[in-house]
């Protein structure tokens, strides 16, 4: 059976075209999607059912032991950590947040890994973002930051920029001008007008160079800025304000860089400064598919969007204090459940060795580096394929995902509204 | 009135303890006070020996002594008006969080967000400080408005982040960003620091040691002589942050 306009639920991008070939339980084709996404559907190496600790090795066992366990677990805890949901749909996430709240947990998301940063600074000067759609159809100018869309986000330039023509564009690979700034020449900077090679840690230099140019100021530049000439910072700002509409995203080589939050807090200010001239945004590459989706549920609910403590009854919330590579770092978690993510291969090593220190429960469909950490875990169904739930795109657009076919595995909702009720009742509320 | 307050062995001794009860005024009233571990409430001898001496009638007259394992307490005179906390060792995060009044004096190093907010009084670390000495909380954009802070040793980075007022003096080195945001007030650095002041529109930062990495949006406004420990320097002068229109003064010992 041929299922159309099938989400996939494997980046930020959240391509809604895909078409599906299913058969029985499996996948067997998908047109229009990236290597990927083929990857993503057409994998297969799920655990077949909960599995849990005995000594050395692992032995099988029921779903509603080893959601016994995991109650049992978390009760006994004075401070235990709920990670992950940026691999779930939004139903899940949103019982997580009350469930933690139950618990007196912290909660965090992979935003802690990603684009927190992002948000600490959007938190500082507000955000001047748009959807996807406004800039297929209007940006003429694109900058990617930091990024390296052709390997992380591969249909980013041919659904929204480079390759795709918009309502006000309608030979947009000639008519948009693309600017790479990035540490190295990637496959992104290979196609791009203009290829900025910035000295790493650099970035924040650039930014404050730029804003004052564009405001005028271009006296005060000196000759190169973090290994980038002034002349070419001046043909960059330039080009920048040449644009009727421009839009700038970026990625965790801005993020991630020293300076981290305040970089982009300065790309916010130098899109602001750009506003003044001509029409611009600025928007996050967001990486796993629903990640943008837990910065909304946990803020729906708790006021804030990830890296959030509920100790003392009440939500407070400090990344560097509580965000869960800090918290583990200092060792202060006495156990951890792993929703929908795989710190085991994304976390330092110190975090890891913690986590095989305390007792870590992981809820996720296949093995991965943090099943070795763990002492259970409870395999459920892959949101998009055989379960549905909505998440968000990018751009802050709620889509809903598809089950393709009914299979065997509960979905991550099933799993975390029985933990939910075993946890009440333990606590008897 | 003299407080010792000493930790009494967890087990887990990694878990943090949420202490903002501990400030002088609190003792003054023999109130029943509460702590955090994790989730847990506790009360403070379940979490400390206590040994009183001595009387006192207004706050100021209280000094709380901490000592043992107390790098894991954090919040320690958060709101503190008056008094004296002397900490033995090391003190765990937001030390003299919002302060206004009072003094804290810490023997050790002190963990992130020393005097955060702080408004008045006086904070002095003989050790190091980490990220965030002197700075705001998220998303706030006022930092430190009055009082000192004294960090003998290094501090960490974003020191000083939106300071607005009040003097913060760091006799060794600061880590990245230091300054940032800077509004007001007065920085003096004896050591060096990276990054120095991104982003400021007032306010006065003294570096005696390098500047690394200096930003490129700082106009040279010329050469003035300044003081630091009994010596008197010759400073270059520079104005900004200019791509944010900013108005703030930096200077920077002249080699
Ligand atoms: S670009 Fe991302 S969302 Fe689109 S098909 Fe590829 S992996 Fe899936």
């Amino acid at each position: 059976m041929k299922i159309e306009d099938v989400v996939c639920p494997f980046c930020g991008c959240l391509c809604d075209d895909l078409v599906v070939e299913v058969e029985g339980t499996r996948v067997v084709s998908v047109e229009n999607g990236c290597t990927l996404a083929s990857e993503k559907f057409m994998g297969d190496h799920r655990l077949k059912s909960p599995i849990r600790r005995a000594g050395k090795r692992w032995e099988e066992t029921s779903y509603n032991e080893a959601i016994r366990e995991t109650a049992e677990i978390l009760c006994d805890a004075d401070r235990p950590l709920l990670y992950g949901w940026s691999g779930t749909h939004g139903e899940a996430q949103s019982i997580g947040i009350h469930l933690a709240e139950l618990l007196g947990a912290l909660v965090d998301n992979t935003s802690t890994v990603c684009h927190g940063p992002s948000i600490m600074a959007i938190q500082e000067v507000g955000h001047p973002g748009c959807t996807l759609g406004q800039v297929k159809n209007r940006a003429d100018v694109i900058v990617y930051w930091g990024t390296n869309p052709i390997d992380a986000h591969p249909r980013h330039m041919s659904r929204y920029t480079t390759f795709a023509d918009g309502f006000f564009l309608k030979e947009a690979f000639r008519d948009r001008k693309v600017i790479v700034v990035d540490v190295r020449k990637t496959e992104s900077a290979n196609i791009a007008d203009e290829f900025v090679k910035i000295q790493p840690g650099g970035d924040y230099a650039v930014l404050s160079a730029l804003r004052a140019i564009v405001m005028g100021k271009r006296g005060i530049i000196p000759l190169s800025v973090s290994g980038v000439s002034r002349e070419q910072l001046f043909r960059v700002a330039a080009l920048l304000l040449s644009a009727k509409f421009g839009a700038i995203f970026f990625g965790l080589g801005l993020t991630m860089s020293p300076g981290k939050y305040k970089n982009i807090r300065n790309a916010i200010e130098l899109t602001e400064e750009l506003n003044r001239h001509t029409k611009y945004t600025i928007s996050p590459m967001r990486g796993h598919w629903n990640v943008y989706g837990s910065n909304e549920v946990f803020t729906w609910i708790s006021g804030y969007p990830y890296a959030v403590d509920f100790a003392r009854g009440i939500a407070f919330y400090n990344p560097g204090e509580t965000t869960s590579v800090d918290v583990l770092r200092r060792k202060e978690c006495d156990a951890c459940l792993v929703v929908a993510s795989d710190p085991g291969a994304h976390f330092p090593k110190a975090c890891a060795e913690h986590l095989a220190q305390i007792p870590t429960i992981q809820i996720d469909p296949h093995t991965n580096a943090t099943t070795h950490l763990s002492r259970i875990q409870i395999p459920v169904a892959v949101t998009g394929i055989d379960a549905e739930g909505t998440a968000y795109r990018m751009d802050g657009v709620p889509i809903r995902t598809r089950m393709l076919f009914k299979g065997n595995y509960p979905s991550d909702t099933e799993i975390l509204e029985r933990l939910y009720a075993l946890v009440k009742e333990a606590k008897g509320l | 009135m003299r407080v010792i307050l000493q930790t009494k062995p967890r087990k887990n001794p990694h878990i943090p303890i949420e202490a903002e009860a501990v400030i002088p005024q609190n003792f003054l009233r023999k109130n029943d006070i509460r702590v955090y571990e994790g989730n847990k409430e506790r009360k403070l001898e379940e979490i400390f020996y206590i040994t009183t001496e001595g009387p006192a009638v207004s706050p100021d007259q209280v000094e709380i002594v901490l000592a043992g394992e107390t790098g894991t307490l954090k919040r320690v005179g958060e709101y503190m008006n008056a008094g004296r906390i002397v900490v033995e060792g090391d003190i765990g995060m937001h030390c003299g969080n919002f302060m206004s009044a009072g003094e804290i004096i810490i023997r050790g190093n002190a963990d992130a967000w020393l005097g955060r907010e702080m408004r008045g009084g006086m904070i002095r670390c003989e050790g190091n400080a980490g990220h965030y000495c002197a700075a705001g909380y998220r998303g706030e954009k006022r930092g430190m408005r009055g009082g000192t802070v004294e960090v003998m040793g290094n501090s960490g980075d974003f020191t000083a982040e939106y300071l607005c007022g009040g003097e913060v003096r760091i006799h060794g080195d600061c880590g990245d960003l230091t300054g940032v945001e800077m509004r007001g007030g007065t920085l003096i650095i004896g050591g060096n620091c990276h990054r120095p002041c991104g982003n400021m529109t007032g306010g006065t930062c003294m570096i005696f040691g390098n500047a690394d990495a200096m930003l490129p949006t700082f106009r040279s406004n010329g050469i003035e002589e300044r003081e630091y420990e009994g010596q008197r320097f010759q400073m270059m002068v520079f104005r900004g942050d200019v791509a944010n229109r900013g108005k703030g003064t930096l200077l920077i010992r002249k080699k």
